[in-house]
């Protein structure tokens, strides 16, 4: 990685604005493809940013010699965001990453008036003019983790510690639970808004408050270690998602999945260097070069267990099971799928109710 | 009524930060200073408490770790504010910007590692003791020292020759040096005392409650704590009680929601602060509650040539 000080940053930028042609010139013979990362969070959070930042690891891994990664991060104000994109883009970074939502509007804005580079923007909605955007299916890996909690609960109670009620948290919880329910029918989930990203303190007190309900398998949506050791105190289960924890959450963390992105940086990469690039929208779960990956999961998971979760895994892989596939009703009981029918990609992504089973409810608009 | 006893003990150790930072604050700001850098202090005591905490093996070493590190952010504080009098709030803004951001980087090796202290080990040689031991397995040390903090500072304030002088240094510091006490030194030692405490209160965080480090782990409370002691207009055990009160809020509205009981838990959540702008818009509603309850010299500068 390169290192970068303002000053040197600067320097590069003016120099390379002075080069800077116009359309995506070619690389010439021994000369490196430049991309470009901005984190808005530090990479160190253990959660969101850290996994953004192992798959421009694994880009590099992958073409150490074709390809140099300049990463920016702490860029909390979007306003710099958007200055650094468009100075990583003069200074002649063809290939350049958001890694949060919240830079989508800016890049979908930037993106057609700086044609020398390519975008990408994890978790942003479709793709646009010079943008191709990159999600994970967040349910197909809460989907077999309800798996195991609905085999490993004695309660038949489960917890969700929510951070805020968007589309992707709902549709993880709602995935969740149908997984648990199609192991044991009995199982309810109860649901804690924290109302904030990251508040290590509340997520704790969110799960002492779901195990005084009688919760005994808890998941959510963490980006620390956190939750995991709450359960870990009180002694129930805990679900790494979309993050393995088992090295903080020695005991309590039942099974875990990660996201992985790597496979995004990686053909994207490959695309610009092979000048085929094209504005795409990936929207992926598990499988080969998928961004959902099962990780682990604790030596006490019964060996059945397992197996189910494999089941299901290769099934969701095959295409033969889709987590919203109907009969789903909805917590008042109206039927939001139909028998025999599969719920669109896009009302997933947009998903505003909650399963029947769902004890809990969404923090009005 | 089993749903009782959790929400006690949880709003027990959600109140207590607060505690420790608002009476902290509510020195200083007795003394007429103001201090907006709890928040930054927070931070940084819950860096170094953690670190220590974490080499040594030994919690008390890293609250006294947290209270040095926050001192000094105080003392540098001081230097800027009461020495050079410059604008307080300035001052005390930049302190949480400093103190935010020294606190991630010195975390940075840290982030994501669990502390895991033996519990017995906080009491040291008491958890042997027959009963004592058992109070102190249930109720953190950290806990009941900051009711014993609240009793000293209410005892201090209302009942020392040394109380009375640090408020007449925050009331009319003019008169407080004519009639001879050290209005620079009085208010560098509240000043002082309140950041040590809000080190003990980001320690609390760290090792205590979250036992982790994480950015985002103080998340705004050292701000609670300064609007706390506005809500408490700058009375001690009104202080004491609204840390609970706020702290239990939090608590209840979550449990509330585990068990089913709709509330606004965005509306909960903001409680704090839409609580203290009703204080501060009854107090200053009438000119006679306001002069009685905020010192009358809070955020303006001394000149002891002056």
């Amino acid at each position: 990685m390169l290192q970068l000080n303002r000053r040197n940053f600067l320097k590069s930028a003016a120099a390379t604005a002075l080069l800077a042609g116009t359309g995506l010139p070619a690389l010439a013979q021994g000369e490196k493809l430049k991309v470009g990362v901005i984190h808005m969070g530090a990479i160190s959070d253990t959660g969101w940013e850290y996994f953004q930042a192992q798959a421009w690891r694994a880009l590099q891994a992958e073409f150490p010699d074709q390809v140099e990664v300049t990463v920016l991060e702490n860029i909390a104000q979007i306003q710099d965001c958007e200055r650094l994109f468009r100075q990583l883009s003069t200074q002649g970074h063809q290939l350049i990453f958001g890694t949060t939502f919240s830079q989508y509007a800016s890049l979908k804005k930037l993106a057609p008036t700086l044609p020398n580079s390519h975008f990408e923007c994890c978790a942003g909605i479709d793709a646009g003019d010079n943008l191709g955007v990159f999600e994970g299916k967040h349910h197909e890996g809460t989907y077999l983790t309800g798996i195991a909690a609905g085999r490993m609960t004695k309660s038949n109670v489960l917890g969700w510690v929510g951070a805020f009620p968007v589309p992707q948290v709902i549709y993880s919880l709602n995935a969740f639970l149908l997984g648990a329910r199609s192991v044991n029918p009995d199982v309810v989930l109860k649901v804690v808004w924290a109302n904030a990203w990251v508040d290590p303190a509340k997520e704790k007190d969110a799960v002492a408050a779901l195990v005084a309900q009688g919760a005994d398998v808890i998941s959510g949506s963490p980006n620390t270690p956190v939750q995991g050791l709450a359960a870990e105190e009180k002694g129930v289960w805990s679900i790494g998602s979309t993050g393995d924890f088992s090295a903080y959450v020695k005991k309590a963390q039942l099974v875990s999945f990660e996201l992985d992105w790597s496979a995004a940086h990686i053909e994207a990469a490959k695309g610009v260097l092979a000048g085929t690039w094209e504005p795409t929208n990936r929207w992926r779960g598990l499988g080969d070069g998928g961004f959902v990956k099962m990780t682990t999961s604790s030596p006490d998971l019964p060996a059945e267990v397992a197996a189910e979760m494999a089941t299901a895994e290769a099934a969701i892989i095959a295409g033969t099971l889709n987590p919203f596939a109907g009969p789903i009703k909805d917590q008042a009981g109206a039927e939001k799928v139909v028998a025999g029918a599969v719920l669109p990609d896009e009302e997933i992504k947009g998903m505003t109710w909650l399963v029947e089973g769902v004890q809990g409810t969404l923090p009005s608009a | 009524m089993s749903q009782f006893l959790p929400i006690l003990l949880a709003t027990l150790i959600a109140g207590t930060p607060l505690v420790y930072a608002a009476l902290g604050e509510l020195i200083t700001e007795r003394a007429g200073v103001l201090n907006m850098g709890v928040e930054g202090m927070m931070v940084t005591g819950a860096v170094v408490a953690f670190a220590v905490a974490l080499t040594t093996g030994n919690l008390w070493l890293g609250v006294l770790a947290a209270m040095v590190a926050a001192g000094i952010l105080s003392l540098l504080f001081s230097v800027l504010a009461i020495t050079f009098r410059a604008n307080q709030v300035a001052v005390g803004l930049a302190m949480t910007i400093f103190g935010t951001s020294l606190g991630s980087y010195l975390g940075k090796p840290f982030v994501g590692m669990a502390l895991v202290l033996d519990p017995s080990q906080a009491a040291g040689g008491f958890a042997q003791l027959p009963l004592v031991g058992l109070i102190f397995s249930a109720i953190h040390p950290l806990v009941w020292l900051s009711w014993i903090l609240f009793a000293a500072v209410w005892y201090f304030l209302s009942r020392t020759r040394a109380g009375l002088a640090l408020r007449a240094v925050g009331e009319s510091p003019t008169s407080a040096h004519a009639i001879g006490y050290p209005v620079v030194r009085i208010r560098y030692l509240a000043t002082l005392f309140g950041g040590a405490m809000a080190g003990v209160a980001g320690a609390y965080m760290s090792t205590v409650y979250a036992s982790l480090w994480t950015e985002g782990l103080i998340a705004g409370r050292g701000w609670i704590a300064v609007a706390l002691v506005v809500f408490a207009t700058w009375r001690p055990e009104r202080c004491f009680a609204g840390a609970y009160l706020f702290g239990g809020a939090t608590m209840a509205q979550l449990f509330a929601q585990s068990a089913g009981i709709g509330v606004p838990s965005e509306l909960m959540s903001a409680l704090p602060y839409l609580a203290t702008i009703v204080v501060l818009v009854l107090i200053s509603r009438d000119a006679a509650l306001m002069r009685l309850s905020v010192p009358a010299s809070l955020g303006k500068p001394f000149d002891p040539q002056g």
